[in-house]
């Protein structure tokens, strides 16, 4: 029982030392280190996914390597899928996420967001004979959303209760389930609609319902004030010279959001 | 940086767990069903059947258990679905594990078959019992109590296994955890939460076993004995 006692004393000690640690000057930390720890899902071309050499690229990608160049330390990425991606910051596996992470205010009660450096609007897309104008249009139907996105939250707030959300667990799941016919609806981001119709042109999907322009931002923990005042000194310096706008036209094939480039002035 | 637990985040979230764990069960309960069926035919087959059916169920057998439960599923709820039939995603998941457990409830049962000893069968035909019969009352039921701790082991198994679904979109009880913890992001409180109503499901599932048995085995009953 004594023993039992000491043991846990020991573990509580370690465990508020070792917690110490961890407050310690993160930007510090990472240059000294040489490397920042990225988190990313892998599994959304074209934010970020593995090309046909299994390189991982993507404007996430892509914009994680600036940000590591920018400071001046190598890039490691650290994969995660969507739901995962503030657990993985949360707990100390990455220094930032760079994984298409919209701002939301739930989030932000989390973590810390940069000034936003991409964004994107969300539609529930449907095949093009179906008739649906209005969210009261989904009666009956089953949507398939990625668990815990912007993109669930918002289909399950304005959907009618009989419409059915089935959930999947990350991106490349959604999509599977979509082109191989197992749900027609899917609640998704344009360029993600438009490889759904490439790789299944029978599905014909059309943006039918938009959703909402949501922001993208670096995230970090609340903790690293050091890490948020350099990142957002980073991000205005990028909007400014263009270097976001020319990332997101390359994989995205469309204009940097309005949104976007305002907050980031 | 001392981590606050916050249980009442998750737990606010009980109807949804409730939910979870009401899909959770049927999953089980449908599966288990099925499964025994599919198990206690399959063995048959495997040790008194013709050489082509015993091939057939052999092959069933090995490569349902040389390969894994989520290949399986994806393939069943994605793979099928491409060639044109859409199965509802739950009927679709409730195929999948019995297709899953019946494979090895075939090879629980089929050792429990083996054990039967000849002269078993031979008081059998002296008793002038048809074969039937003889399958029914001695061969299939003992060979199910002698194998009945590994049986209801394996569903245990199975009931835990049935997590694995929810990648293909199954609501159940840990697809419901992973979306509350993405709604309030306590990841470590809803596992801890998560892994006593399992551990509390398990026990579940094993008594219920453990009646069952008592309910279908009279020799148990009145002996209290294993076989």
């Amino acid at each position: 029982m004594r023993n039992l006692a000491k043991i846990l004393t020991i573990t509580a000690i370690s465990l508020a030392v070792m917690g110490q640690a961890a407050t310690a000057d993160t930007l510090e930390k990472i240059k000294s280190a040489g490397v920042i720890r990225i988190a990313i899902d892998l599994s959304v071309p074209p934010w970020a996914f593995k090309d046909e050499n299994l390189n991982p690229t993507g404007s996430e990608v892509e914009t994680a390597n600036l940000l590591a160049s920018d400071l001046g330390v190598k890039m490691e990425i650290i994969g995660t899928n969507s739901a995962n991606r503030i657990p993985f910051l949360m707990s100390h596996r990455a220094d930032a996420v760079i994984s298409a992470l919209s701002i939301t205010d739930e989030r932000k009660k989390l973590i810390a967001f940069s000034l936003p450096y991409s964004g994107a609007t969300s539609y529930v897309a449907a095949p093009k004979s179906m008739q649906i104008k209005t969210f009261a249009d989904l009666s009956g139907k089953r949507i398939a959303v990625t668990r815990g996105t912007t993109n669930d939250a918002d289909v399950t707030a304005a959907a009618p209760r009989d419409a059915e959300i089935v959930r999947f667990e990350d991106e490349a799941t959604t999509m599977t389930a979509v082109v191989s016919n197992q749900l027609d609806l899917v609640a998704q981001v344009p360029t993600l609609v438009d490889l759904i119709n490439k790789k299944n042109p029978a599905k014909n999907l059309e943006l039918k319902l938009p959703l909402r322009t949501a922001p993208m931002g670096v995230g970090m923990r609340k903790e690293d004030t050091d890490l948020k005042e350099w990142v957002d000194g980073w991000v205005k310096k990028n909007v400014a010279n263009g270097k976001f706008q020319a990332i997101f036209r390359k994989f995205q094939g469309a204009e940097l959001p309005n949104e976007v480039i305002a907050a980031s002035q | 940086m001392i981590y606050n637990f916050d249980f009442g985040a998750v737990l606010a979230y009980w109807p949804l767990l409730l939910e979870g764990v009401w899909t959770t069960l049927r999953l089980t309960l449908f599966s288990t069903v099925f499964g025994i069926l599919v198990g206690a035919f399959c063995a048959v087959v495997r040790t008194g059947g013709p050489a082509w059916a015993r091939w057939i169920v052999s092959l069933y057998v090995e490569f349902i258990r040389n390969t894994p439960l989520l290949v399986q599923s994806y393939f069943l709820i994605f793979g099928i679905a491409s060639m044109g039939i859409r199965l509802p995603i739950l009927l679709g998941a409730v195929i999948a594990l019995t297709v899953n457990i019946g494979a090895y409830t075939t090879e629980i049962v089929r050792a429990g078959i083996e054990s039967i000893h000849r002269g078993q069968l031979e008081a059998a035909t002296c008793l002038g019992l048809s074969s039937t019969q003889t399958y029914l009352h001695v061969i299939i039921r003992p060979a199910l109590e002698r194998v009945y701790p590994a049986l209801s082991s394996q569903y245990v198994l199975l009931m835990l296994a049935s997590s694995i679904v929810s990648s293909v979109g199954v609501e159940e009880l840990f697809g419901i955890s992973n979306r509350i913890q993405s709604e309030t992001y306590r990841n470590f409180e809803i596992f801890v939460v998560l892994g006593v109503i399992y551990l509390l499901l398990a026990v579940l599932v094993r008594s219920g076993f453990a009646l069952l048995g008592l309910a279908i085995f009279p020799r148990r009953r009145t002996l209290g004995t294993p076989l």
